[in-house]
């Protein structure tokens, strides 16, 4: 567990001796290359001719009322940017995106500067938290839905119980709540991945320099300052990359709660996609605009890939 | 790390603990409780955080009257399946990139890693009718094989970081004993490798047993189901609201996947953050 965060900076691990003697170089070649290979074809059939039809298709009309795609060039862009709906589901996506990264953030970081903390019950916490990234996307939007729900839901019964709200409010229903709904699950899913990021961090924090400085008087909100943020700062960077990353491609937790609705106001980048491709069926605009969303994946997969080989 | 025995630190201590626990833990609560409450209990406005009564009607009726056995065996089958061809496809790739050096390697190797950030429902528009094309559309082969898009960028780096850290000298030591290198692979290295070859199984299980965006554009067909959308199409419509049922049918779903991640959190854990990936 020492260096696992150092882990994804090194793609070159040393190359194996044997990889180099003489004669037995060519054979080790095919050796390598062969088992790769049925990786290489099921990823060339399942991830990158599809990927690469996609981005043909945005160039052409397709959708079912047209027998054969014809190609028109930069049509479907030219609809697609000037098109208002896409420039508030972009918008939307942001403030998903944005407000999920940051939350997770905060309350993962928080939740493992308390988890690296020895107490009772800490080992059984730790387990446990692993929960809410495990569910099925599904079950999370149930019982979030549930939760929120306009009747019967907890936060009603408790905002009455309180004399907060005189009415129960129907909070899936109003733009703002069903967006504030859909960031709340997404965080709710995203702290046990980031808090075992920050906690693998913290593992590798340097104890007796935290010792030092403690005889020195730094207080905890100093140590914290200090020490293990500018720690921390490496994973902080591949967390947010890995944060916006995973919510840029986030479909199923949005679907399950919201739809993208009510009317648009959870209607992300992903949702957007589908809907043009599964219910209007219109592949040439769909595939469109998921070029569109994945020119908004590039600068992070960019930098997250630079870490990988680089390092930092 | 913190030093907790000014009484300021202890309170702000309990007080995050008490917040981010609640965040975390309460839907889960909420979930289990829900699913154990009598429906005069379940729908009231002010609700009850102690249930008075517990009753397992709700687990009864999902036996009884729904599809969910159904469902669960279609996922079973789908994941299990497609976790599988993952697996090994990732075995012998992650092992190829880690010990062996031929031209290209690095670039597949990037490109490859790189796929785990293409946007799944951009690449379900063109599988959508690739499967069309060869029949595969609403079949259980024609999932399985999309699955393996979510997991095999993911299980190709996992291996292939643990396998890096597979001393050359074991391996040799057996190739100067005159064994071959498949021979090597089968009988030395992967008997050492089976916690992370059993941890990426189960995080490509879990890919296809949590989604719901492929099976529910790829399968149109009741009896062939997976969970996720056939929980949404049962209990998240209009007209049904039998939420005691769909927190029932959430816990009974979750359950395996959650005690499975609980008994192999370690190597899982090892495994993700090094591959410092989703």
């Amino acid at each position: 567990m020492t260096d696992v965060m150092q882990a994804p900076g090194r793609l070159d691990y040393p190359v194996s001796p044997h990889a180099r003697k003489g004669g037995l170089q060519a054979a080790q070649r095919r050796i390598g290359m062969l088992m790769l290979a049925p990786a290489a074809i099921a990823f060339s059939i399942i991830i990158l001719y599809p990927f690469v039809q996609a981005l043909g298709l945005s160039f052409f009309e397709d959708t079912l009322q047209t027998i054969e795609p014809t190609f028109i060039g930069l049509a479907n862009f030219k609809a697609i940017l000037t098109d208002p709906e896409t420039w508030q589901s972009f918008g939307i996506t942001v403030v998903y995106v944005g407000g999920a990264t940051i939350g997770t953030v905060v309350l993962g970081l928080g939740w493992a500067l308390i988890l690296n903390q020895p107490f009772r019950g800490r080992r059984v916490i730790r387990a446990l938290t692993i929960m809410p990234w495990v569910v099925p996307s599904t079950v999370s939007a149930f019982v979030w839905a549930w939760i929120f729900n306009s009747r019967f839901g907890v936060i009603n019964g408790v905002l009455l119980e309180l004399e907060l709200i005189d009415v129960p409010q129907a909070w899936l229903s109003t733009p703002e709540g069903a967006l504030a709904a859909v960031i709340l699950t997404r965080i709710w899913r995203s702290i046990p991945l980031f808090m075992a990021f920050f906690l693998a961090g913290l593992q590798n924090v340097d104890q007796e320099q935290i010792d030092a400085a403690r005889v020195d008087g730094a207080g905890n909100s100093a140590i914290l300052r200090d020490h293990l943020l500018p720690h921390l700062r490496p994973v902080l960077i591949v967390v947010v990359v890995l944060g916006v990353i995973g919510g840029l491609q986030d479909f199923d937790t949005i679907f399950a709660l919201t739809g993208g609705g009510p009317v648009r106001a959870t209607s992300v980048l992903s949702i957007s996609v589908y809907r043009k491709a599964f219910e209007q069926w219109d592949i040439g605009m769909a595939s469109a605009m998921g070029v569109l969303w994945v020119a908004t994946l590039l600068p992070p997969a960019y930098f997250y890939l630079r870490m990988l080989v680089k390092g930092r | 790390m913190f030093d907790l025995s000014s009484r300021t630190a202890k309170l702000v201590f309990g007080g995050t603990i008490l917040l981010i626990g609640f965040y975390l833990f309460f839907p889960i609560y909420w979930m289990i409780i829900s699913s154990l409450k009598a429906n005069e209990e379940l729908y009231q406005v002010l609700p009850t955080f102690f249930p008075r009564n517990l009753t397992l009607s709700h687990y009864w009726s999902l036996m009884t009257e729904s599809q969910l056995g159904l469902y669960l065996l279609n996922s079973l089958i789908t994941s299990g399946a497609s976790a599988t061809i993952n697996t090994i496809l990732a075995i012998y790739a992650g092992y190829s990139f880690a010990k062996y050096r031929y031209p290209g390697r690095q670039p597949i190797m990037l490109f490859m890693l790189s796929a785990q950030m293409f946007p799944f429902g951009l690449l379900l528009i063109s599988i959508y009718p690739v499967m069309t094309d060869f029949g595969l559309l609403d079949t259980r082969p024609g999932l399985i094989l999309s699955y393996i898009v979510f997991a095999l960028p993911v299980a190709v780096y996992m291996l292939y970081s643990y396998f890096s850290q597979v001393p050359d000298e074991l391996i040799d030591a057996a190739r100067a004993d005159g064994a071959s290198d498949f021979r090597i692979f089968h009988t030395i290295v992967i008997p050492i490798s089976i916690p992370p070859i059993v941890t990426v199984f189960l995080y490509s299980f879990m890919w296809s047993w949590n989604d719901l965006l492929y099976s529910m554009t790829l399968i149109v067909s009741e009896d062939k189901r997976t969970i996720g959308p056939g929980l949404l199409l049962t209990y998240l419509n209009e007209t049904n609201a039998d939420w005691g049922g769909a927190m029932a049918a959430s816990l009974v779903v979750s359950a395996p996947i959650v005690a499975a991640f609980m008994f192999l959190q370690r190597y899982f854990i090892q495994g993700v953050t090094a591959g410092a990936v989703k």
